[in-house]
């Protein structure tokens, strides 16, 4: 299958490409048998759904037209959708970014070295960043310019129907977004950007996102004020139970301080950490209150959810809950919001919606990570960084490093706490994605797993093995530092996938949990996979 | 839109096999689930966990968080896989006929 073309899009086939030769990873998984196959493609899924592309389901929104008619309306619709794009009226916050880099590819391919989409599937002709960019561009040459000669020999050469369609509607789907090629082209063109233009045609014109982003993401976060479903009821009760749970961890009393007018800091989670992780703001919780800061959080209408799934697929659902987390920090009269370990947030409330606030809405806005430094510099807690005296490595979530460029002060903290910190490689700004980024993380549906598994997410389990290479056979427990809620699901789910807890030990977590690990008021350790007894024998009764 | 049949009644389901609507539930849907999700036979355990679950749920419109899930029926996560194999989300919540957990959790 080698040699796919853009072109080749639209020409009907069984599948247009398929991974034969996934990229190695090093040892201890590079023995046969360590990694689970492809769960093969079931027959039920080709009539509804594109199972043409390559073999993956991942956007169940994307459902293929029964008539000719049907057929007829999607294909035009898209078309619609796509001069939508290239105007003014309709496209004003992304026109000259999507223009600038639509225009001017040179083809060198860089961006493919760069792509761990690309590298880990082997290669893959339809994972180059240019090729999905490379099909639209044809599209909209040949939809634009009329089917003649010079279009064809001008980069129209393209069939546009159903399959072309479809098939492109996948591919907008097996890209993180993480713009680690937009970083390394030498002309600056954003080939993530494209990808995320050709999800607003599907989402915006034709109303087709995949349902954990869209039905079960936005649309629930509108309605119950988040894509959890938690409302304001569950909010509360699950805040009370988080400080009685805080006192039998701690011995402590800590009171977690909801809609309290005038504070200086809105704290903001992703409210994925209150079902799956409440660890991490229960940890936030100790650090602000020991530290004595004037913060709140809230639990008015979106205002306990920072996440803002719209920045993955659609303008409009972005401004429409950017724009309710303002209010609810408006409301409270706070003088800044601080967004807690959540990457997609950090990006999507502090740049992303940027545009969309004017004059006393452009609250102050800003990363936790700046703050909890200056507060661990001041002395304000008391650390012992031997009780985290196991391996440590660090993921860096896109959007912190590479999209706002806070790359330094999680390195600070980590050393002050964790004596057996690794880097991987690379990382800052240069970093690998989790492979779970803009949505794939909670795309479960279909087979969809299994390519995030094994191919968006394998650089990085593959720069988790190399950090830990020496130690990963030891009995020694091991921590992935991943401050941030997207990159903590991508990775439990690898962990889980390649059974790297089971077997070696590996473990997964926030950064303000190993800090509080190391607070030497506590006399239990934080982070629950260590051995309690033993761990309490090494640093309380020695 | 996917249906299953249980006791001769047809149940709508999701893409995963989740109930779309938790009213349609019945104790035999949950034992419709057992062998998909690697449960040979329900026991009280997994009544207990059920029944809190849908508890919680028609209270508060979502899944319990699984710490409180564990907390208030006195399994321990480990105790909870053991019993759902799948785990609290996929397992336990499908069995309890709850929707699948959405957001990033």
């Amino acid at each position: 299958m080698a040699d796919i073309r853009p072109q080749d899009i639209g020409k009907p086939s069984e599948q247009l490409s398929k991974i034969e030769n996934l990229m190695s990873l090093p040892a201890p998984y590079d023995k046969p048998g360590m990694e689970p196959g492809f769960k093969p493609l079931k027959d039920s899924w080709k009539d509804d759904y594109c199972t043409t592309l390559d073999g993956f389901v991942g956007n169940e929104a994307l459902q293929r037209p029964k008539t000719k008619e049907e057929e007829e309306a999607f294909v035009q619709g898209f078309l619609r959708g796509l001069e939508k794009l290239f105007s003014n009226e309709t496209n004003r916050n992304y026109l000259q970014p999507f223009l600038l880099s639509f225009e001017y590819c040179a083809k060198c391919n860089t961006c493919s070295e760069a792509c761990h989409v690309y590298k880990a599937s082997g290669e893959q002709e339809i994972y180059r960043p240019i090729f999905r960019s490379e099909v639209l561009r044809k599209i909209a040459k040949k939809h634009m310019k009329g089917d003649g000669f010079w279009t064809r020999f001008n980069g129209g050469d393209i069939d546009i129907n159903v399959e072309t369609i479809l098939r492109l509607g996948e591919l907008a789907y097996r890209c993180n977004l993480c713009r680690r090629c937009a970083q390394t082209c030498p002309l600056g063109l954003d080939n993530g950007l494209l990808a995320r233009e050709i999800r607003k045609i599907f989402s915006m014109e034709l109303g087709i996102a995949p349902k954990p982003l869209h039905e079960k993401g936005s649309m629930l976060q509108l309605k119950t004020g988040s894509s959890t479903g938690i409302t304001r009821e569950a909010f509360l009760d699950m805040m009370e139970f988080m400080e009685e749970d805080l006192y039998e961890r701690t011995g402590k009393k800590y009171k977690v301080p909801i809609d309290k007018k005038g504070a200086d800091i809105l704290l903001t989670h992703n409210a994925g950490e209150f079902m799956a992780w409440p660890e991490n703001p229960a940890a936030f919780t100790i650090l602000f209150e020991e530290a004595g800061l004037n913060w709140t959080l809230s639990s008015e209408m979106i205002g306990y959810d920072n996440v803002n799934y719209g920045l993955f697929y659609d303008d409009a659902q972005t401004r429409k809950i950017g724009l309710q987390q303002v209010k609810a920090a408006k409301d409270l009269g706070v003088r800044r919001i601080v967004v807690a370990e959540c990457g997609h947030a950090h990006k999507a409330a502090m740049v992303s919606i940027d545009r969309a606030l004017v004059g006393e809405d452009n609250i102050p806005r800003e990363s936790f990570l700046p703050l909890l430094l200056d507060v661990m510099k001041k002395g304000v807690y008391k650390l012992d960084p031997k009780r985290n005296n196991f391996p440590v490595t660090l993921h860096d979530p896109c959007n912190i490093v590479r999209m706002m460029g806070v790359i330094q002060p999680q390195r600070e903290i980590i050393k002050m706490v964790a004596p057996q910190f690794r880097e991987m490689y690379p990382h800052g700004a240069k970093n690998f994605c989790c492979g779970g980024g803009s949505g794939f993380a909670i795309m479960n549906s279909f087979n969809f797993p299994d390519f995030r598994n094994k191919v968006s997410s394998r650089m990085k389990f593959k720069q988790i093995l190399e950090a830990f290479q020496g130690v990963m056979e030891d009995d020694a427990p091991k921590y992935v530092c991943a401050p941030c809620s997207n990159c903590k699901g991508a990775i439990r789910d690898i962990l889980e996938y390649y059974q790297a807890t089971a077997k070696f030990n590996v473990h997964y977590g926030g950064l303000v949990e190993l800090v509080v690990n190391a607070m030497v008021q506590f006399d239990k350790p934080f982070l629950e996979f260590l051995d309690e007894e033993e761990w309490i024998a090494e640093h309380v009764n020695k | 839109m996917a249906f299953i049949e249980v006791s001769g009644q047809q149940i709508e389901v999701d893409e995963d096999g989740f109930l779309l609507n938790p009213d349609t539930w019945t104790e035999d849907v949950a034992k419709y689930f057992c062998k998909e999700e690697g449960i040979d036979e329900l026991n009280d355990d997994h009544w207990k966990v059920i029944k809190y679950l849908r508890d919680y749920f028609f209270q508060f419109g979502i899944a319990p968080m699984v710490r409180k899930l564990c907390k208030d029926t006195g399994f321990s996560l480990k105790g909870i896989y053991e019993l759902f194999p799948t785990g609290p989300a996929k397992g336990a919540c499908k069995l309890a006929g709850l929707p699948k957990p959405t957001g990033c959790v």
